[in-house]
């Protein structure tokens, strides 16, 4: 009795295909607790989705866009730069370096609200000082593989 | 004691440089005490083995204690293990008391260094020999518990649940590594996905993308206008340092220490897991714990003192085991064997020597890193004064060599910030709490591991309730910890229905 | 502002080129078309390692040979490998181990053929270490009785780490269950698990009854008392006998060279076929890119020749418990190519 009560509870693994068994798991236990939260909250998500639609196309008063959208595009062209120059000097953190300063620079002209001299010459400084510090602790000093 | 001998100023020094360094690197989102030791590695070489250790210890304690700063200024946690820092680091420092919240997570990873070393001391080889009852099945109930604590950390409990099962699920995404023991196939992918998403996505670079990035860009949507742009927060608002907070919290810091400690001591459950338990104990046995997660004291004596515990913790199975009890006493290992020195069971008595050395630098490093930091503080706080336009485009810039940095230079790690980061975006617009998500990520590889080995080692389900008394007692804190989060639950909602109905 | 930005810009690339080609000065010194800058990745994640280790020693003497700047990158096996598909100029180099065909061998997903897609360089390093516990109050006394325990129907359950350097002392065990008793073999059965801790416990737990591991990790374990839950004894060491020779004196913790000769061919024998006994050493040498430059090749070649001619690297490894063993590219290439189809014949005949 007892180990026909224990053999209800026997799992057999094949090595094979042991990558799949936890992660099938967790799947339907995510596919079953997103039916019930879909289901529960039903009534509320087209309207939800129609106010985040109105935002992104048309903009709102809580929306940015130009600097929502802007912020990911310049993270998007400096993520990509940095690899691209980055193999015209290989192993030498100077992809990181010469794509880090345009990147700092723009990124705070786009988010500065008053684009004032003292404010974009404190910007220009900072676009340089910080990546070449950090460049030169980093990848000089402390031999860190940068870009 | 021979050994005093080798207390030159020398060893002073290379402490308290090792120390300061390692606040800087635990300081900068991104950078992790274990980068810290690894790249001063090579510079041990010069070095004989007291004056190595030293550095390397130093180090250590500062790169574990540096990352309480970004994660109370800035919402950002620098290293894994700081997360709950950032519960009640943050809304404090938003309150004007950045300063005081970092005065008191000091004290509190003073306090968890010294019980740890102490420990470490006085019990490593009892406690090794304790460790070594953890076999797989423990070590998933461990994972295990301190996955359900997820639930006391939740706002709506579904959506807590289901923020940290997707956790887990990312983190599965990727091979099941052979050197898991896994059998190197990947999953949760499609063909074309392989070529970057072989190794999955990095601890790191996710973090870093979730609160980092994410911050970033919910700020931009509001468009840095007014308060946003130069914060109104003045360091010197709200009330002031003084160790009064310490009273009543000698059983929180004990509790959360020894909680530190222990954890650090298992190889494979993985430090972060500490400060979490730490935290929702607290939470959940404290006398008064309504006000954790808005700016409490008690949450940052719970997350920090744990988290400085774990070195302590985590030197245990090194030096009695020569195993590694994390990712930074791995480097360790390197460096011993460098210097000639075998770790193992018989290491503390063939190398008595050494072995108070490092007991030395140990206390001296915390002393140290406490004595850095408590000063420096002042100084370092002022970086929430930084106007966000100058803060920000830096910050993405050092977790970009942070990213790119963890793995040793993969670019997909930086990418997996931005993905992470417009993930985290959306993920909260939608009701997805991102800190259940995290911890979820965090524990899903090992505990995949520990869960699929004890079945095929074992083939049956029950042995996760008979495997041993300390099977069972941990099936205990499980099912009290659940409790507790359902009876918190209940006891909030009947407060706030007695407060509207007043 | 924008002049000021380009003129920024021209400024930092001017300094940049300016490093460049002070770089480049220094390795025309060398008389060698070597990048100034080169990563060395491996195929370790570990940076507490052996294969971190030993790279490391390479990397130092081979950077301070040839004056350029050198720093090792522990990415990985997967990111090596990619690493090294996309520097067809050599700036980077990959230093690994069997592990790189073995993985083959075994068909992990992601090893390739590495002597079809990358050219082999030349082997620098042996690690003697790999090792075959049992508990200190097992019944084995060695891996003879393993054997013919195996043979008698017993169950012997061996810990490794699947896929690759930990599984081929388990494969030979297989095969030698298989030439001895053929039909038993079956009777070894593979416990996959992943780091040594994790080995070890199950050493512990009993739920293995050999564990692979290394000299240096559990030596320590087998100086325990027989009391202790956690003392452990060789078995076997893959290692060649003249490898094993060729370590320091003391040898290990306060195991001797005289003792760790004891566990290896031919004082234990593993047959491999009826003529032949199995050994296995766990070898580094260097990968390159398919169309790296030939005269990059030759010239490490000749660097490590000169580095190995001096001496001093030899005495750094043996100090780590490493063996040196220099063989330059093309003869390398002949050696570990016959080397891998040796193993090739062993996993094809259990599987």
């Amino acid at each position: 009795m007892e180990s026909q009560f224990l053999s209800l509870f026997e799992v057999s693994i094949a090595f094979e295909e042991s990558h799949l068994f936890f992660p099938r798991i967790v799947s339907w236990v995510l596919v079953g607790l997103l039916a019930i939260i879909l289901l529960s909250k039903s009534n509320r998500i087209a309207p939800a989705l129609r106010r985040a639609g109105q935002a992104v196309t048309q903009g709102s008063d809580g929306f940015d866009r130009k600097r929502f959208f802007g912020t990911i595009l310049l993270i998007i062209v400096y993520f990509y730069m940095m690899a691209v120059v980055g193999d015209i000097f290989p192993n030498t953190g100077f992809g990181f370096l010469f794509v880090s300063i345009p990147f700092i620079f723009l990124l705070s002209m786009l988010y500065v609200e008053h684009k004032t001299r003292k404010n974009i010459l404190v910007i220009a400084v900072t676009a340089v000082i910080a990546p070449t510090l950090a460049w030169y602790v980093l990848s000089q000093l402390f031999r860190i593989t940068l870009p | 004691m021979e050994f005093l001998s080798h207390l030159s100023p020398m060893f002073f020094t290379l402490i308290a440089a090792g120390a300061l360094i390692g606040v800087i690197f635990g300081a900068i989102p991104g950078m992790t005490a274990t980068m810290a030791v690894a790249v001063c590695l090579p510079l041990t070489y010069a070095l004989d083995l007291t004056n190595g250790l030293a550095l390397l210890l130093g180090l250590y304690v500062g790169g574990i204690s540096g990352g309480m700063v970004p994660a109370v200024l800035l919402n950002i946690p620098g290293t894994p293990s700081s997360i709950t820092t950032t519960f009640d680091g943050y809304p404090m420092a938003k309150k004007g008391e950045g300063e005081r919240a970092l005065k008191i997570s000091i004290v509190a990873s003073l306090f968890g260094g010294l019980f740890s070393a102490g420990v470490l001391f006085y019990f490593a080889p009892v406690l090794a020999d304790f460790a070594i009852k953890f076999s797989y099945v423990e070590k998933f109930l461990i994972i295990f518990l301190a996955l359900t604590v997820i639930a006391s950390l939740t706002k709506n409990m579904l959506m807590g649940i289901f923020s940290g099962v997707l956790g887990v699920w990312l983190s599965l995404i990727g091979t099941y590594e052979i050197t898991d023991g896994g059998n190197g196939e990947t999953r949760l992918m499609f063909d074309f996905m392989e070529y970057y998403l072989v190794a999955g996505f990095s601890l790191l670079p996710v973090l870093i993308g979730i609160f980092g990035i994410t911050t970033i860009l919910q700020d931009a949507e509001k468009g840095f206008k007014g308060d946003a742009a130069n914060p109104t927060i003045k360091l010197t608002k709200g009330s002031r340092f003084s160790l009064r907070v310490f009273k009543g919290q000698l059983v929180n810091l004990v509790r959360s220490s020894s909680i530190g400690t222990f954890v650090g001591m298992l190889p494979g459950v993985g430090g972060s897991a500490a400060s979490v338990l730490a935290y929702t104990q607290e939470k959940n046995f404290s006398r008064d714990s309504s006000q954790m997660g808005k700016g409490a004291p008690q949450g940052l004596v719970a997350s920090e003192s744990s988290n400085n515990a774990l070195t302590g913790g985590a030197l245990v199975p090194l030096l009695s085991l020569g195993i590694p009890g994390d990712s930074t006493t791995a480097i360790l290992i390197g460096a011993f064997t460098l210097q000639g020195i075998q770790v193992g069971p018989l290491f503390i008595g063939e190398n008595l020597d050494t072995w108070y050395i490092m007991i030395a630098a140990l206390v001296i490093a915390n002393f140290l890193m406490f004595g850095i930091m408590f000063f420096a503080i002042k100084y370092i706080a002022k970086v929430i004064e930084v106007p966000k336009h100058l803060l920000y485009p830096i910050i993405v810039m050092m977790c970009v060599v942070g990213a790119y940095a963890i793995n040793y230079g993969i670019m997909f790690d930086v990418w997996t910030l931005l993905i992470f980061g417009v993930f985290g975006y959306i993920a909260t617009k939608v009701g997805i709490e991102l800190v259940p998500l995290i911890i979820g990520f965090i524990l899903g590889g090992s505990a995949e591991v520990y869960f699929v080995k004890s079945l095929e080692s074992y083939g049956n389900l029950t042995i996760f309730f008979t495997k041993s008394p300390i099977a069972v007692f941990l099936w205990v804190l499980i099912v009290l910890s659940l409790v507790f989060a359902i009876y918190l639950k209940m006891r909030a909602r009947k407060q706030a229905n007695l407060v509207a109905s007043n | 502002m924008k002049v000021m930005t380009t003129h920024l810009r021209k400024l930092v690339c001017a300094v940049a080129i300016a490093g460049t080609a002070g770089a480049s000065m220094s390795s025309f010194a060398a008389d060698c078309p070597i990048p100034g800058n080169l990563r060395v990745v491996i195929g370790s994640t570990s940076t507490g390692g052996d294969t971190y280790q030993n790279s490391s020693i390479v990397a130092d003497h081979l950077a301070e040979k040839l004056d350029i700047n050198a720093k090792v990158d522990a990415v990985g096996a997967m990111a090596g490998f990619r690493a090294l598909d996309r520097s067809r100029n050599g700036n980077t180099v990959m230093i690994f181990h069997d592990q790189a065909y073995l993985g083959n061998l075994y068909g992990v997903n992601g090893y390739d053929d590495i002597f079809e897609k990358y050219i082999v360089g030349p082997t620098v390093a042996i690690n003697p270490g790999n090792a075959y516990l049992v508990p200190k109050d097992s019944p084995y006394q060695n891996i003879d009785e393993v054997i013919a325990a195996a043979g008698e129907g017993e169950e012997i359950r061996v810990a490794i780490q699947p896929g690759g350097v930990s599984e081929i002392g388990f494969s030979a065990l297989k095969n030698a269950v298989k030439v001895e008793h053929p039909g038993m073999e079956d009777n070894v059965i593979a416990v996959n698990t992943g780091s040594q801790a994790d080995k070890n416990q199950l050493l512990f737990d009993d739920m293995a009854d050999v564990i692979n591991g290394s000299v240096q990790a559990n030596e320590q374990y087998t100086r325990l008392s027989e009391d202790d839950q956690k003392a452990m004894r060789f078995v076997w060491l893959t290692a060649r006998n003249e490898t094993i020779k060729q370590t320091n004196e003391e040898g290990m913790g306060k195991t001797s060279r005289e003792d760790l000769l004891q566990y290896v061919n031919p004082n234990v024998t593993v047959p491999q076929s009826e003529s032949q006994n199995f050994t296995f050493d766990k070898e580094f040498f260097f990968l390159y890119n398919k169309d790296m430059n030939p005269e990059i090749v030759s010239c490490i070649d000749t660097a490590l020749e000169e580095i190995y001619a001096q001496g001093d690297i030899q005495e750094q490894q043996k100090k780590s418990f490493f063996i040196p063993n220099f063989k330059p590219s093309s003869e390398a290439q002949a050696y570990l190519k016959d080397k891998r189809d040796q193993y090739k014949t062993i996993i094809k005949n259990i599987k």
